[in-house]
């Protein structure tokens, strides 16, 4: 039973998702309860799971009863597994968020909603398991499409924005298919396994390095690396408050697993095509990415943009600790990537309260916020002293093995990118609390009724998250290293 | 020089694919019209699925099913069927994608009352 875990956890979503429209039919008051359970039952689930890898080792589950390299596979090892409690964790946290939020925004057609949402969930879940490149394109899809749906779902300015989001998307996943089959037309298989074993004796052809570089690409895109990050500012700003946390802290983060996946697991940490490192060149593009983000996060007056940027640049710290190339940085990278997606979901969480509440769109209108209840400016403080790395928050703790791992690998760049995306963070939330604790004018009553206690409880739940991971990081980071780091270092 | 185009002109499939690849950028790069937009963004999957298949191809060779069981098995009259079965589930995965798009666009043109993008972004400010 247990080796069957993996596939529990990507079925339960996905039959739930496909149920609920037609249990809907008749009992669409079911349909709340029923997503609800599905994705709270994902986390026992998903911890069984991490034990049992622990215990037994990785599961590698042949679909099927074929054996890959011929059949599918899905890898459920030690990295994978952390992945998918923090995605499980942070599904139902984000649900609740978004269910209770929505239900304000959209009304009717929320049985839709949720299977959008647990198609997103069953999409992402077989990301983080797929062991085979063509299966990750798949999975890759199924989750992007339900992010354009989800996105352009309250209509209005996000409709644009979700069509930009989808030609990009698609244009991604396309170039990460190209990349696909040029591996495949050289080596002959799909499995990443087996990749690992065929790839070093062509690792000279010049059609290697080509399906390589279109495969990063199309997931640079998918990740929203500073240079290929059109749709996502745009998308993450027009779409629904509740829609956003969603993306932001589950979407880009599992295309970037999906890299770190191929980049290691596939490609080897020792890489070099045509002279070229590839651990080093994906380091160089996380370091422009990390200051360029902050930077222009800087430069923003819309609220939600400001922090999608933020989003951005963070991208570029999690690629900058995963290639300074040992085992430090690595797990400092693996790490940041698990407190980033809470601090994400946070910052939305915290961003959507203040728009739908208190009407903040730009920093201007933050001065609403003064002498507010302290349950949101307090929650707002811990994300940001996260965001920017104080201790004793998880952001700290993260930047910390990075920069820890920078200098054991000497890497006075990687150190040099951290540092200053750090004070550009700095930079734009002293901004916010500029405005959030200067004393203003008398301001107009907030037009709604009290919030519900589901949005006030998923939002300081993900504050104390913030905290206990950065209080409790060194052990986190000890077992990371023990469990999740690839081979070659 | 001359030896370079013609070991182009040896893999006309390949040329084929760059053609439509580069062509449908072209479109979804310089037409304003959403549909148009779309229609580039189909070409560039389906040359990639073009290029897929073409991989397999194998001069003389057919399906994957032995036609004897007593015969030795030849692996060169077969084509291999993976890139196929690879291409059938690209398809629908573009298919699936067309389908969000096409219903993306329809309620733009419902909100906006236009297809053309310079318009929509002029209503947007």
């Amino acid at each position: 039973m247990s080796r069957h875990l993996p596939a529990i956890l990507f079925l339960l979503p996905l039959f739930t998702a496909i149920s609920l429209p037609l249990i809907g039919l008749k009992y669409s008051a079911w349909c709340r309860l029923l997503a609800y359970l599905a994705l709270f039952l994902m986390i026992p689930v998903s911890i069984a799971n991490l034990v049992y890898v622990l215990q037994n080792g990785p599961i590698r589950y042949a679909f099927g009863g074929w054996a890959p390299p011929m059949g599918i596979e899905w890898v459920a090892d030690g990295l994978a597994s952390v992945i998918m409690v923090a995605l499980s964790v942070l599904a139902l946290v984000c649900f609740i968020f978004g269910e209770s939020m929505i239900a304000l925004q959209l009304g009717t057609r929320m049985v839709y909603l949720y299977t959008l949402i647990l198609l997103l969930v069953a999409g992402l879940t077989g990301m983080v398991f797929a062991g085979d490149l063509f299966n990750l394109f798949v999975f890759l899809e199924v989750a992007a499409l339900c992010g354009y749906a989800l996105v352009g779902v309250a209509g209005g300015k996000a409709l644009v924005s979700a069509f930009r989001y989808l030609i990009l998307g698609t244009f991604g996943a396309s170039l990460y298919l190209l990349g696909v089959s040029f591996l495949y037309a050289v080596t002959g298989t799909l499995n990443m396994e087996d990749l690992t074993h065929r790839l070093p004796q062509v690792m000279t052809s010049k059609a290697v390095a080509v399906g390589v570089l279109f495969m990063f690409l199309g997931l640079g895109i998918k990740m929203a690396l500073i240079p290929l990050h059109g749709w996502l500012p745009d998308a993450y700003t027009h779409a629904p408050d509740s829609i956003t946390p969603f993306l932001a802290s589950m979407v880009t983060k599992v295309a970037l697993y999906g890299w770190i996946r191929i980049m290691f697991w596939v490609l080897g940490a020792k890489t070099v095509l045509y002279q070229i490192p590839v651990l080093q060149l994906v380091g160089t593009l996380g370091c422009v990415a990390a200051v360029v983000g902050a930077a222009l996060a800087l430069s923003q007056r819309e609220v939600k943009r400001m922090f999608a940027f933020g989003g951005l640049s963070h991208i570029g710290i999690i690629l900058v600790g995963i290639s300074v190339g040992n085992q430090t940085g690595f797990a400092g990278g693996v790490f940041y990537l698990l407190n980033d997606a809470v601090m994400q979901a946070g910052l939305f969480f915290f961003a959507g309260v203040a728009m739908y509440r208190y009407q903040v769109f730009t920093i201007e209108d933050l001065v609403q916020l003064h002498g507010r209840p302290s349950w949101l400016v307090g929650s707002l403080i811990v994300i940001a002293m996260s965001m920017i790395g104080i201790p004793p928050t998880g952001g700290f703790f993260g930047k910390w093995y990075i920069i820890l791992g920078a200098i054991e690998a000497e890497n006075y760049m990687a150190i040099g990118a951290v540092l200053a995306a750090t004070l550009l963070t700095m930079g734009y939330f002293i901004k916010v609390f500029e405005r959030v604790f200067r004393d203003s004018t008398p301001r107009p009553e907030p037009h709604q009724g009290e919030l519900s206690s589901p949005l006030r409880g998923s939002l300081v739940g993900v504050s104390v998250m913030i905290i206990v991971l950065g209080v409790v990081s060194d052990p986190i980071v000890r077992f990371l290293i023990d469990t999740t780091i690839p081979a070659g270092f | 020089m001359f030896e370079i185009i013609e070991g182009w002109l040896q893999r006309p499939n390949y040329i084929t694919f760059v053609l439509l690849f580069l062509w449908g950028i072209y479109i979804m790069v310089t037409r304003y019209n959403l549909v148009k937009k779309l229609i580039g963004m189909y070409l560039v999957q389906t040359s990639v699925i073009f290029f897929l298949v073409t991989t397999s191809a194998k001069q003389g060779a057919t399906v994957p099913i032995l036609l004897s069981t007593t015969d030795v098995i030849q692996p060169e009259t077969y084509t291999n069927p993976l890139p196929h079965v690879l291409t059938l589930t690209a398809i629908v995965v573009g298919v699936a994608t067309l389908g969000v798009s096409l219903a993306l666009a329809d309620a733009i043109y419902k909100k906006y009352g236009s297809l053309d993008e310079e318009e929509i972004l002029k209503r947007l400010e």
